[in-house]
């Protein structure tokens, strides 16, 4: 068989998708299965958040992804090369990974860690992630003398020295003060437009304005792999009223129109299929009922409620 | 011929261990001692006349090892330089260990490198070779002082002195196997520290029965250098078929 053209190979390297999880357990020694047949696949340029409760498996799967853990059974797959190909190196160096809060190293400097990281990727050009990180005054510091802030911040440029395709980020700013995180988010939103990312997170504020997809994961397995928008639809849209009368007189009214309102402090929720047709006909049978009604807006389920009623709440708070 | 990625990663290892004073400071004085400054002494003691015969009360029976000794000083130097040159090659790799492997487990950093673009296994290689090229400059430079000296001040043959340096190679192999091995299993520094002193006592333990029991330094050194040999196939059996890398992460 003839050895594929350049562009032959370029077409078949784009085949695979950047990140490939195949019907994947893992068993810990000790028998502790952290997850249980998962498959998902991430395709190239889609931003998706890896979701779940606490012991989910989403650092797990995320160390399976680096090579850092071998499943016990399925195949875990970077542009097709699983761990144990020889080539896998290759694959990796497509990817940036963002540990979750590592640590630093006590005798290597800034300007160390990144001559290693470029290195060992084979290029990347430390002086503008510097400049896009602002590290440029931290140079000659050692990694452990540097604040949290900072030290993440370093983490985001060693993953993105050699400008990688791909993204992996696990919990990117948890433990972080909200002026560092905002801070990431901003360097992120800069970042991730053009790549493939895989963030994982606690944080589904931040999922939800970083990522475009969701993977949901409870006791190590997949519940959902969905666009985001997608998953929005699942859930009816919520109008907020308020009334010069109170939520009682409010609450009175719409059960007789035959809704299901809940209260919620001073004002009153009610599901509708649909918000733009159904609000103002709404609207203007309570203000003729004699309703002072002052505020009615549409909520759009976040992606916080959107994972409580994938989750469910008691599973949530795991 | 060594792989890029590992080549890079003794790298960063040489560079750490450099930098560490604790971990180089006490890398050193143990072997000074041990390999040149007691036998050092010794043996210029016997060049300036300051041994004498061992003066034993009449009708003792010593066992087999020392019975040579009891008639010669120089073969009762000979006996003893066989444990010395035992204990400084497996003091170095058990304290460096320790700091290359329990310092970045202790500090979270793995988790920086597992993140690049190397496997678990050239991480752990770069790491033993550090260890091995850190144990083997400071034991072979301290070492040849002593060959030196036992060969001018003709204490033994040179087949005794490769015969010493055979029992160094191999303690020092043995010592690297099980201090890695330790350090996988242990949580922290100073289990580490501590499962490493309970390793080294009985292994002097053996060291000494050896030399009491064989006679003959040259054989009681090639004997202690195949029971290391054995000890390091153990050790690191038990390493790679029983120990993970995973417990590093957890």
């Amino acid at each position: 068989m003839p050895a594929p053209q350049p562009e032959d190979a370029r077409l078949a390297e784009n085949a695979h998708a950047p990140l490939e999880i195949s019907e994947v357990t893992k068993v810990y020694p000790g028998g502790i299965q952290a997850l249980d047949h998962v498959s998902f696949r991430i395709a190239p340029g889609e931003r998706a958040c890896l979701l779940g409760p606490n012991g989910a498996g989403k650092t797990t799967l995320i160390r399976l992804l680096t090579g850092a853990l071998r499943p016990s059974s399925g195949r875990v797959r970077l542009f097709g090369l699983g761990v144990e190909d020889p080539d896998f190196l290759q694959a990796k160096r497509r990817v940036g990974i963002v540990p979750q809060s590592p640590g630093m190293y006590r005798d290597l400097t800034v300007d160390d860690y990144l001559q290693l990281v470029r290195d060992l990727y084979g290029s990347g050009n430390i002086p503008e992630v510097v400049e896009a990180f602002g590290l440029g005054s931290f140079r000659t510091r050692r990694m452990a003398e540097l604040s949290g802030g900072m030290q993440r911040r370093l983490s985001m440029a060693a993953a993105l020295v050699s400008s990688p395709e791909v993204l992996l980020l696990d919990e990117p700013t948890v433990g972080l003060d909200p002026v560092a995180t905002r801070e990431v988010h901003t360097f992120l939103r800069k970042v991730m437009p053009g790549r493939t990312v895989l963030l994982c997170t606690h944080n589904l504020a931040e999922a939800e304005a970083l990522c475009e997809s969701a993977v949901i994961l409870r006791q190590g397995r997949v519940l959902l792999h969905e666009r985001i928008a997608t998953l929005r639809q699942r859930i009816q849209p919520v109008l907020v009223l308020r009334a010069a009368e109170g939520p009682e007189r409010l609450v009175e009214a719409l059960t007789a129109q035959g809704h299901a309102p809940s209260r919620e402090e001073d004002a009153v929720r009610v599901h509708v299929k649909d918000a733009v047709a159904q609000a103002p006909e709404l609207l203007r049978w309570l203000l003729a009922t004699g309703l002072e009604v002052y505020e009615c807006r549409v909520v759009t389920p976040s992606l916080e409620d959107l994972f409580l009623d994938v989750v469910g709440t008691d599973d949530a708070r795991a | 011929m060594l792989e890029r990625e590992v080549r890079i990663l003794f790298g960063k290892e040489w560079r750490q261990l450099l930098r560490s004073r604790g971990a180089m400071v006490t890398a050193l004085l143990l072997p000074v001692l041990l390999l040149v400054v007691v036998p050092g002494l010794q043996m210029l003691g016997m060049k300036a006349g300051l041994t004498r015969p061992v003066n034993l009360p009449p009708g003792l029976v010593l066992p087999r090892g020392f019975r040579e000794m009891a008639e010669d000083p120089v073969a009762m130097m000979r006996a003893m330089l066989v444990p010395f040159i035992a204990l400084g090659g497996l003091i170095v790799p058990s304290v460096t260990a320790s700091y290359i492997l329990i310092t970045e487990r202790e500090s979270r950093t793995l988790e920086l490198l597992v993140a690049l673009p190397v496997r678990v296994g050239q991480i752990l290689l770069a790491k033993l070779l550090a260890l091995l090229a850190l144990a083997s400059l400071v034991t072979l430079a301290l070492f040849t002082i002593d060959a030196g000296l036992i060969l001018f001040l003709r204490v033994g043959s040179p087949g005794f002195v490769l015969a010493l340096l055979a029992l160094l190679l191999t303690s020092l192999t043995f010592s690297t196997t099980t201090a890695l091995l330790v350090s996988l299993l242990a949580r922290d520094f100073r289990t580490a520290n501590n499962v490493n002193g309970l390793l080294i006592g009985p292994t002097i333990l053996v060291c000494f029965t050896v030399v009491l029991a064989v006679p003959g330094p040259t054989v009681t050194a090639l004997l202690l250098a195949a029971l290391f040999s054995l000890g390091s196939v153990v050790a690191t059996f038990v390493a790679l078929k029983v120990v993970t890398f995973e417990r590093l992460l957890r």
